[in-house]
């Protein structure tokens, strides 16, 4: 069995360049995830205003994912289960969040769309996909909870600082380069789909007819 | 002894309680099953991951997905069934006790769809569907919360008098349309015929047999067939970064209508939330799943 390269994030941009398009990592360190379209806008404000975001994300990696924070007892913080959330949603406004925070990380499932990808390209910034119902393993590698931002919002859409161990493995689903697994996969389907309906209707020609 | 407020009200909290912790065993199955024929290794890594995943969660009682989904039931009374109190209101009853209590609580989900306002209670919340079962004495209920993966991609067209082949290639264009989106493996369902609500009542109902059965139509077991082959060779794969596994099975049923042909098609995600259970008129209660 071949050992997984492991990424300590947050990376710099030479470090994002150094993934391909399909590789398959384990990620250790620093993330910051949301799953909150609100919450992306105001990013974006305070980007646009010239003003302190709600949390430091210069540089970092900034995910897609959900998860159930709440404060202990203690005064401390825990996250008592996260996942990641379909990031195509959040496709209008992250080019302008990779640019402006010189995010080198980004990710979640399903990809980011052609306008995103170009934004990766320019800054040095890949999007990791995380497994959709993977919430047991991926709470599983929370180390430590650092910082929880924007506690007026639902807890799925605050701003969490996680330490990580060994989270994933995760694919490179997009990379700094602008290569996509999801556009190339999309493509490849569309170049394949005139043979899989040819081969359907060969099948259908074959099969037991309605009625007969 | 009736089936009772109270009996539907703890059952319909557990069914979405037991829904979030277990991925059915079928589909587990199905999952195996896809891992012995996947020809991809990134792909064979997240089935296992899939597996490893669903093993954990069943074992430590933990949620699967962090998304929970809003609380969606089908309901079938037995026309024999004596019912004691209103059932209706116990299903909802159920889900703001469920809220109250679980642990670990759930994120707020139920969403206003006129202000995008989130929390745990809203309009026709829970959504439930209802049938009857002629002569039984019993109800059935059936639990299938829905989030965005296994229910963002679903679409229906209208056709007149429509081909099988158009009717197929429908299918298709739905598939492709949601493409890495929907968390695959997805359990696909296909409704066909009757009128717009009734062809995704199909649907959503087709999604709901367990991966690896056959229809016992065997037009329909052949198109489901061929269906699955189709979508799986469109090589989106296992969370949709490539692989031979987009689907785990096609299901497929059909309404008579009256020519013009609504086709629905909807999906659910690989973790495939779904949980039955039947109360008896003695006061048991007979889980299946």
């Amino acid at each position: 069995m071949t050992t997984l390269r492991r990424i300590r994030l947050p990376m710099t941009p030479e470090e994002a360049r150094s993934l391909h398009a399909g590789d398959v990592v384990l990620l250790d360190g620093e993330i910051v995830i949301s799953a909150g379209l609100p919450t992306h806008q105001r990013l974006l404000d305070a980007a646009r205003e010239g003003r302190d975001p709600p949390m430091n994300i210069t540089g970092g990696a900034l995910l897609h994912l959900g998860s159930y924070s709440r404060d202990t007892a203690d005064g401390g913080l825990e996250v008592l289960y996260m996942n990641p959330t379909t990031s195509t949603r959040f496709n209008a406004l992250m080019p302008e969040l990779i640019r402006h925070y010189r995010l080198t990380a980004v990710g979640g499932k399903g990809g980011l769309d052609a306008g995103c990808a170009q934004a990766m390209r320019d800054v040095g910034c890949v999007y990791f996909s995380v497994l959709g119902g993977g919430a047991p393993l991926h709470t599983a590698a929370i180390r430590a909870v650092k910082e929880v931002a924007c506690h007026d919002l639902v807890a799925h859409y605050r701003l969490v600082r996680l330490g990580v161990e060994g989270m994933g493995p995760v694919t490179v689903g997009i990379d700094a380069h602008g290569n996509s697994v999801f556009a190339s996969l999309q493509d490849n389907a569309r170049a394949s789909l005139p043979g899989i309906m040819e081969q359907l209707a060969g099948e259908r020609a074959a099969a037991p007819k309605p009625g007969a | 002894m009736g089936i009772t407020y109270e009996a539907v009200k703890a059952l319909s909290a557990q069914l979405y309680d037991w829904s979030l912790r277990k991925v059915p065993d079928d589909t587990k199955l199905g999952l195996e099953r896809a891992l012995e024929r996947e020809s991809q290794h990134g792909a064979r890594e997240i089935l296992k991951m899939m597996l490893g995943s669903a093993r954990r969660a069943e074992q430590e009682e933990r949620f699967v997905c962090s998304d929970a989904g809003v609380p969606v039931y089908h309901v079938t009374i037995g026309t024999a069934a004596r019912l004691d109190g209103d059932i209706k209101q116990a299903i909802s009853d159920g889900f703001d006790e469920l809220v109250a209590r679980i642990n670990p609580p759930l994120l707020k989900h139920v969403t206003n769809p006129l202000t995008n306002e989130r929390g745990y209670k809203g309009k026709d919340m829970p959504l439930v569907t209802w049938d009857v079962a002629g002569g039984a004495d019993w109800v059935e209920i059936l639990c299938q919360p829905k989030a965005l993966g296994s229910g963002r991609w679903a679409a229906l067209e209208t056709f007149s008098f429509p081909t099988l082949a158009q009717i197929e290639e429908y299918v298709m264009k739905v598939v492709m349309q949601a493409g890495s989106q929907h968390c695959p493996p997805v359990i696909i369902g296909v409704g066909i015929g009757g009128s717009f609500d009734v062809a995704a009542k199909i649907a959503s109902k087709a999604t709901m047999r367990p991966v690896g059965s056959v229809n016992s139509e065997p037009v329909l077991a052949a198109m489901e067939e061929r269906l699955l082959r189709a979508v799986n060779a469109t090589g989106f794969g296992p969370m949709g970064t490539g692989g031979d596994t987009t689907a785990l099975a096609v299901h497929v049923d059909y309404a008579s209508g009256h020519g013009y042909t609504p086709v629905a098609v909807c999906f659910n995600c690989w973790i495939n939330r779904r949980t039955r259970a039947r109360l008896h008129a003695d006061g048991s209660v007979e889980r299946f799943e």
